[in-house]
């Protein structure tokens, strides 16, 4: 059976990689079949840990297929994961939205030999290739400073010179913030993440290029923390994430919300909404690459660019975390009847993971202190009872734990005031 | 045969007479008083409209017109009026008895709307002045054209306003208008049932406008109006939508509304609400009410409006020694002095509630904090909607809420995005400090015959955004928060003496027609960036700015207000200079 599920994912590799790439490259193509980017392992894991299966240990290729007996989220987060997540594989060469088009097989990041056949060393990977995933609100869109736009029809603005809507991108727009210091100087992707990283070899650091952070910016107290929790700029944060499967054709009421960051479903609800015989509604499994029962719909709450918090990490580090996702699911069949409505919690915890996240939106010169020391996210951490305040305070992390509350009060110590007021006052 | 017929007579004689005792014993016996008119003959059976206004007394022809005297429907009926409170109305039916309230309502700016008119002129460059009367009734004589910011007010603003026709609506959740009845009336003719009229106005009634363009109605009972994703989903549909279908999100309540219950009549008085008989430019002239009025109140005998309003009001006893506004010293007949404190009843229902007086702690009594208005402090959120992007199609078709009918000419309206918290700070209307937003930020595109034209008018306003709560934003909020400051969002810093700052918004690639960050009021150098439409508002200037983030200098440590050198902090500063304080000691 599951030699039967693999073998199809394989195909494309075995077709194309084995006649073309492998013949030179075994190394490589067999350290990459380890590879996160060939396993999706972390993302698969994760959102299946979130959602209710604590053990979950699966690959790109050995994902179940989705259950059709739906009584709780578990059962429906291979659906979910197949048809909104897993469009970004090496076997799936588009879903529909500008921008993420790409190659099969090794073909998603590298450029075949020019002309083809001859041994000239391939062209190097350019970023539109790593965009083509790693966009939107994912380390990568963040690199270019691209903050994705609220969904609703009414956040198209501003129109072009010309009274265009602005383009969109990744199936949706954009608003540009700064940018990462070294997009601005001309470093691509692969400047800092190489081969090996790809590989699983080796994992891309600050330091590997900056040797020697200097001492007086860098003192004893701050060793734990990452870089990126000082010199990263902005943040991509979504709080909550409501998604609803609907197996029901019922789209009049999503006529201002088409634009929901998957290029299929624009597509799909462009044409429903103007058909006369409403379609039914099915949407791809991109593992399987067929269409399958029902509409995955998504909504955020709200987005912010301006808030962050801190966590230790597992690895011992301390730094930025940020929720993906918080969510919120509901289901319905195709009679109609609500299976899962609004699930928030599963045994009375959030549906919820905060992860360790590195923003690439570098800048020289460091936050001020009081980013993270007078930060209220950290500092005072909202403890009253509205919803919308409290999706700022982390509830469940995966992969690291919270800050104590000696860590925090050590922020506000006097030992930090006498420090941080030696550099307010004596310039 | 004659027998027969003469049989069928009798027996229909016998029927009528059967039927006259029937319809004798069902009739009201007269009453006692004459009545009021012959109206009664067929509506002796309408209910009253309120206490003050018995159907006995006042019949139907006082207030509706037509016939009071006619026997027959056709004639009794020429010439009346459906809605008497109407303006044009209420001035020949009502002016007997409120001749007073008709002219100040009928020059109110909640009538001319011409607050908003005026200041959206202004904005788009159409005029200079700010300080115009200009309203809608003018408009109605008098439409130009070619003016932009009029067709955009008549499209898309003055849907709102005290006169307008309630019938041009489609929604019933939606009506507004009517003259008196927009505020006063509670409940719709239904048969028999007279709608029925109070001055003990539901907020739900202010609601029906004030839930747009600073939105401050929906804002104190704690919704905010929110990015449209219509989450979370219930039962396979969007949840927490207004009836207009927006959507919002609920976050903490207004303290007078959360704890207090209160409605928007509990503040705002009938002078303040109805106009004072002048003509206004801009609401906060027309506003009578102060926090001070009641958190510092100053007690006087009741006078012969604030019994009268009592009496009105139903709910609360007679008022002997009661609270004045500061402004227009009107009565807070609800407003009384009791149990060594001040007692406010709520004019809804007549719950008496303990107010809190202002502490006369240092934050409230120091001189450094006198130029802020309570609102810079206490306003724990604001309503912020950055980018207000309209679409003009000249070869469109939309209503038109002066003219009543589908004119030349569409808007349409987008927007950039929004937040809540942190709201920028800067010189109010009254030169205090009080919170800013977006008000409005528009970046115009008009699709004019065959060409695009662009245009855009930024500004930032400041007002009450009615999220009050007892606990102030704290020192570090302003003193080192750029948002709050009016740079907007980004990295805000002390480096090496100078204040510094990166923001994270970048305009131009984001196709916006400026430089500056969307959300920067001001640089940190203390450029102005954005207008507004107040000759004494603006941003923080430079050396305001240096001062606040300055300060933080002190916060850093001195982080509670009881500190000492708060006490008299210019003296504190002047040591602190000299490096006499002990600052500087290790």
């Amino acid at each position: 059976m599951l030699q039967k599920l693999i073998f199809p994912l394989l195909l494309p590799l075995i077709l194309f990689a084995k006649e073309s790439c492998i013949d030179c490259h075994q190394e490589q193509s067999a350290k990459c079949e380890k590879s996160v980017h060939y396993t999706l392992s972390n993302a698969i894991n994760l959102t299946r840990k979130t959602w209710g299966i604590t053990d979950s240990n699966v690959t790109l290729q050995s994902i179940p297929l989705p259950k059709t007996k739906i009584e709780k989220p578990a059962d429906l987060v291979d659906d979910f994961l197949r048809r909104k997540c897993l469009k970004c594989h090496p076997f799936n060469r588009s879903s529909g939205e500008r921008g993420m088009k790409r190659g099969i097989g090794c073909l998603s990041c590298h450029t075949p030999h020019q002309p083809e056949g001859s041994c000239q060393r391939s062209s190097k990977i350019t970023m539109k290739k790593c965009l083509s995933c790693h966009n939107k609100g994912f380390v990568g869109g963040d690199y270019q400073g691209l903050f994705p736009k609220d969904h609703h029809r009414s956040y198209r603005a501003p129109l072009s010179q010309d009274g265009h809507f602005p383009s969109q991108k990744y199936g949706i727009d954009h608003h540009t913030l700064i940018s990462d210091i070294h997009y601005q100087k001309g470093l691509k992707c692969v400047d800092c993440h190489k081969a090996e990283e790809m590989r699983g070899d080796a994992k891309a650091s600050c330091t590997g290029c900056h040797a020697a952070p200097s001492p007086t910016n860098h003192p004893d107290y701050h060793t734990k923390l990452t870089c990126t929790s000082c010199h990263a700029s902005w943040n991509y944060t979504a709080y909550e994430l409501s998604v609803f499967r609907d197996d029901t054709p019922d789209y009049a009421k999503w006529k201002d919300l088409t634009l929901q960051e998957d290029g299929y479903l624009t597509n799909f609800l462009n044409k429903a909404l103007k058909a006369k015989k409403p379609p039914k509604p099915r949407m791809p499994d991109w593992i399987e690459r067929k269409q399958a029962e029902g509409i995955w719909y998504s909504g955020y709450r709200y987005k912010r660019w301006e808030h962050f918090v801190l966590a230790n990490y597992d690895d011992g580090r301390i730094g930025i975390i940020r929720p993906l996702f918080q969510y919120r699911i509901s289901y319905r069949d195709r009679n109609g009847t609500m299976i899962l409505d609004d699930v928030r919690t599963i045994d009375g915890k959030p549906i919820e993971a905060w992860i360790p996240h590195a923003p690439h939106t570098i800048t020289k010169k460091a936050k001020s202190c009081e980013s993270c020391h007078a930060n209220p996210l950290i500092m005072q951490p909202y403890s009253g009872e509205n919803e919308v305040l409290k999706l700022q305070v982390p509830q469940n992390m995966i992969g690291a734990s919270p800050l104590s509350s000696e860590q925090i009060k050590r922020m506000g110590s006097v030992k930090y005031k006498r420090v941080r007021g030696k550099m307010l006052l004596r310039p | 045969m004659n027998r027969k017929w003469l049989l069928a007579l009798l027996s229909l004689a016998a029927l009528g007479v059967i039927l006259l005792g029937i319809t004798w014993r069902a009739a009201k016996p007269m009453p006692h008083i004459t009545q009021p008119d012959q109206c009664m003959q067929c509506h002796s059976d309408m209910s009253d409209i309120d206490h003050a206004h018995p159907t006995e007394i006042f019949g139907c022809a006082k207030c509706h017109g037509g016939n009071a005297f006619a026997t027959d429907k056709t004639n009794a009926h020429k010439g009346i009026v459906r809605n008497p409170s109407r303006l044009e109305h209420a001035v020949i039916f009502c002016s007997e008895c409120h001749s007073d309230i008709i002219k100040r309502i009928s020059n109110s700016l909640m009538q001319s709307e011409s607050g908003i008119l005026n200041v959206l002129a202004y904005q788009w460059g159409e005029s200079r002045e700010l300080n115009s009367t200009i309203g809608i009734d003018e408009l109605k004589q008098e439409f130009n054209s070619s003016s932009l910011a009029q067709n955009h007010f008549a499209k898309a603003c003055a849907a709102c306003h005290i006169n307008q026709d309630e019938t041009v609506f489609d929604n019933p959740e939606t009506t507004r208008g009517g003259g008196c009845s927009d505020c006063h009336r509670t409940s719709k003719t239904k048969g028999t049932q007279h709608a029925t009229y109070t001055t003990r106005i539901p907020s739900s009634n202010c609601l029906k406008c004030h839930n747009r363009s600073n939105r401050i109605g929906l804002s104190y009972q704690g919704i905010f109006e929110s990015e449209g994703y219509g989450t979370p989903y219930k039962e396979g549909n969007f949840s927490n939508q207004l009836a207009d279908g927006r959507s919002y999100y609920a976050l903490p309540a207004d303290i007078h509304h959360a704890e207090g219950g209160m409605d928007c009549i509990d503040c705002h008085t009938e002078k303040g609400v109805m106009g004072d008989g002048k003509k206004h430019h801009h609401m906060e002239e027309a506003e009578d009410i102060k926090c001070q009025d009641c958190h510092t109140p100053k007690f006087a005998p009741a006078n012969s409006l604030a019994v009268t309003l009592t009496d009105l009001n139903e709910k609360m006893s007679e008022p002997k020694t009661i609270g004045f506004t500061s402004k227009m010293n009107s009565p807070l007949y609800h407003l009384r002095p009791e149990h060594n404190g001040t007692t406010l009843y709520r004019k809804r229902d007549g719950k008496a509630l303990s107010v809190t007086a202002m502490s006369n702690q240092p934050y409230h009594s120091d001189a450094i904090h006198q130029r802020l208005d309570c609102s810079a402090c206490h306003a724990s959120w604001a309503p912020s909607c950055y980018g207000c992007h309209e679409v003009y199609f000249e070869n469109g078709k939309q209503f038109d809420w002066i003219q009543k009918k589908v004119t030349k000419g569409e808007w349409q309206e987008y927007r950039s995005f929004l937040r809540f918290e942190s709201p920028s700070l800067g010189i109010g209307y009254n030169k205090k400090i009080m919170p800013f937003a977006p008000g409005c930020q528009v970046i115009g595109t008009l699709f004019k015959d065959k060409k695009v034209e662009k245009f855009h008018a930024m500004a930032m306003a400041g007002w009450d955004p009615h999220t009050t709560q007892k606990k102030s934003r704290t020192c570090v909020e302003c003193h080192f928060n750029p948002a709050t400051l009016g740079l907007g969002r980004g990295n805000l810093n002390i480096h090496e003496g100078n204040i510094t700052f990166a923001p994270f918004f970048q305009s131009a690639q984001s196709g916006m027609p400026f430089d500056y960050p969307i959300d920067a009021f001001v640089s940190v150098e203390g450029k102005q960036f954005q207008s507004t439409s107040r000759k004494e508002a603006r941003s923080f200037n430079k050396g305001e700015l240096r001062r606040i983030v300055e300060a933080y200098r002190c916060i850093l440590c001195h982080d509670s207000y009881s500190d000492p050198i708060y006490r008299d902090f210019n003296h504190s500063k002047v040591q602190f200079e000299k490096e006499e304080t002990s600052c500087f000691k290790n």
